[in-house]
């Protein structure tokens, strides 16, 4: 078994794509028409367009307890997920210029730093820098 | 201050008051960072922080959850990986990361990637060229 897609549940996929591009810096990978509006929308990572993709998922539109999960852990900070950096003062300081919002600033936590960002889209989104 | 923010600073105090141990480890960890490519070894890692190999060892499980050898890998297979990716040859990657010979540098990369260097070479062109 590979681990080659995971899911981040999003409120709008274009916003999202927009967010996960154009701010954090990821690269589309796939876009492929489904029903209605959805699509089976990957963004990988720029420094490593073979590694795993993300799957933009619109699970929240089309599932209630979706919904209710994403918000649950919104409204308690807790982030969805993680993505490691290699400074993350300095993706701290391009993402606020950039005007994305943070609920953590960056955070000593023994061994790793951590920021706490919005991703705009239903999203608590963690960066850590491992020390 | 949201759940989770005072959730960071509750385990925090809790788990990471020695701070330390925290210098020693992460020490640790930035020479392996810089030496990667170097012949390093248990001995030269202890008398660089100045603490007992056995006591270094188990510090280092501690707080990064892996042994400095199985963390060593890592590093070497990852650099390996963008060696590879910037079309270096496998021959010169494989050297460049303080392997001993193409033959356990192949045998490791496969073990730990599921391909041989010459075949991730092949698929992350491959991917790359898709995309752009």
């Amino acid at each position: 078994m590979k681990v080659k897609v995971i899911s981040i549940l999003v409120l709008n996929q274009e916003k999202a794509l927009d967010f996960y591009t154009n701010k954090l810096g990821f690269v589309k990978k796939t876009d492929i028409p489904l029903d209605g509006d959805s699509r089976w929308l990957t963004v990988v990572s720029k420094e490593e367009q073979d590694g795993p993709e993300i799957l933009l998922e619109p699970g929240p539109l089309h599932f209630e307890p979706a919904r209710i999960y994403q918000k649950a852990l919104f409204d308690a900070g807790i982030p969805f997920t993680q993505f490691n950096v290699d400074d993350v003062q300095a993706e701290y300081e391009r993402l606020l210029a950039l005007g994305v919002e943070f609920s953590l600033p960056p955070t000593p936590m023994g061994t790793v730093k951590l920021a706490v960002l919005n991703d705009t889209c239903g999203n608590n989104i963690q960066l850590v820098e491992m020390l | 201050m949201t759940f989770y923010t005072s959730e960071i600073y509750r385990i925090r105090a809790s788990v990471y008051a020695n701070q330390a141990q925290l210098d020693t480890v992460i020490g640790i960890r930035k020479y392996i960072d810089q030496h990667f490519d170097t012949d390093l070894n248990l001995n030269l890692l202890s008398n660089a922080r100045f603490v007992s190999k056995y006591h270094l060892l188990r510090l280092f499980k501690r707080y990064y959850g892996v042994t400095p050898k199985q963390y060593l890998t890592d590093k070497r297979i990852e650099k390996s990986k963008a060696y590879l990716r910037e079309g270096k040859s496998v021959m010169e990657t494989c050297f460049a990361m303080g392997f001993e010979s193409p033959c356990s540098f192949t045998t490791l990369f496969k073990s730990r990637t599921g391909q041989r260097p010459s075949e991730f070479q092949k698929s992350a062109t491959f991917a790359k060229s898709v995309i752009s």
